[in-house]
């Protein structure tokens, strides 16, 4: 009975063709631990070294930005950096044919949710060229607001992957909407 | 001046400043934890030299195998700085060295090539 509960989840992941799975409360140490396994996984695999970097890029940036911007922490301001704050996400690694998929999702504030939509929308729609002039452009211009990184990290994803990102978002409740994006590489 | 040496760890690029010898290298994998905190002693040690250099000859190497999103923008500043000496006159050569199996970096090396008005620039394939 113990062992079938958890048994039934790997399996449910499994059958969706998932590698590697974290759904909790995400940090930097996570992501270089999980990033070494990954980095091994496609070593064994004999990925590509455009692959096993493109995943690798794809990851990081994904991991990136839960730790950055996911809706759902938990915070204690008395205390020093880094348990100021944590933040919760989560994502998958997995095969679907040849390709590895990098499937993150976390909550946004739905307040947030067209912004988002509206700038993912864009950079889907960009060929390999359009992003390299938008890449540059936007390395040149200061952050978005709302946004604590270059703002780059989408757009670092799209270039990376090799279809269009796909993205979705459903409402949770009056005040948060969970927002997922996946990549293949 | 003295040399600035921080040794590459997983997460950060070795960074060797030889300024004797007038040449900086900037090589392995850049993704730190806090980007600013990184690069900010990188950042003062350059302007620090740079200030100096005056109409002399520099030689700066990038040989990074991948970096995040924000790094590239630690690295923009960099190559800003350069091209901001460049500009004063001092010869400054920049070379980004990428591995020919990922042509993610090479294109970005042209981008940042594309930018430097002053420094020359060199986009060479790494040494295997």
């Amino acid at each position: 009975m113990l062992a079938r509960e958890l048994f039934d989840i790997r399996q449910v992941l499994r059958k969706q063709g998932i590698i590697f799975a974290y759904s909790g409360y995400v940090t930097e140490t996570v992501l270089s631990g999980v990033g070494e396994a990954i980095k091994q996984k496609l070593t064994i695999d004999d990925a590509d070294t455009k692959t096993l970097r493109s995943v690798f890029a794809v990851f990081v940036e994904q991991m990136q930005n839960m730790i950055r911007y996911s809706a759902e922490k938990v915070p204690n301001s008395a205390l020093e950096p880094p348990f100021i704050e944590i933040r919760y996400g989560v994502l998958t690694i997995g095969r679907d044919g040849d390709d590895y998929v990098v499937h993150a999702g976390n909550l946004v504030e739905r307040s947030d949710v067209e912004r988002l939509r509206a700038r993912l929308s864009k950079i889907r729609d960009m060929n390999k060229e359009e992003l390299r002039a938008s890449h540059k452009e936007k390395l040149r211009a200061g952050p978005e607001e709302g946004s604590k990184g270059a703002g780059l990290g989408f757009m670092e994803i799209a270039r990376r992957a090799t279809k269009p990102i796909e993205f979705d978002f459903t409402d949770v409740d009056d005040k948060y909407a969970f927002f997922t994006l996946k990549a293949s590489v | 001046m003295q040399n600035l040496a921080i040794p590459a760890s997983a997460r950060t690029p070795a960074i060797i400043f030889d300024f004797a010898k007038h040449h900086l290298k900037l090589t392995g994998e850049s993704y730190p934890e806090d980007v600013t905190e990184f690069y900010n002693p990188v950042f003062a040690a350059l302007d620090a030299y740079l200030k100096t250099l005056g109409p002399g000859s520099c030689r700066f190497d990038f040989e990074l195998i991948y970096l995040n999103s924000s790094s590239a923008k630690a690295v923009m500043m960099l190559m800003d700085k350069l091209d901001a000496a460049a500009a004063k006159g001092a010869a400054v050569d920049v070379y980004w060295f990428y591995d020919e199996e990922d042509d993610t970096m090479q294109e970005l090396g042209e981008e940042f090539g594309e930018d430097l008005e002053n420094a020359k620039f060199y986009l060479e394939k790494m040494p295997h």
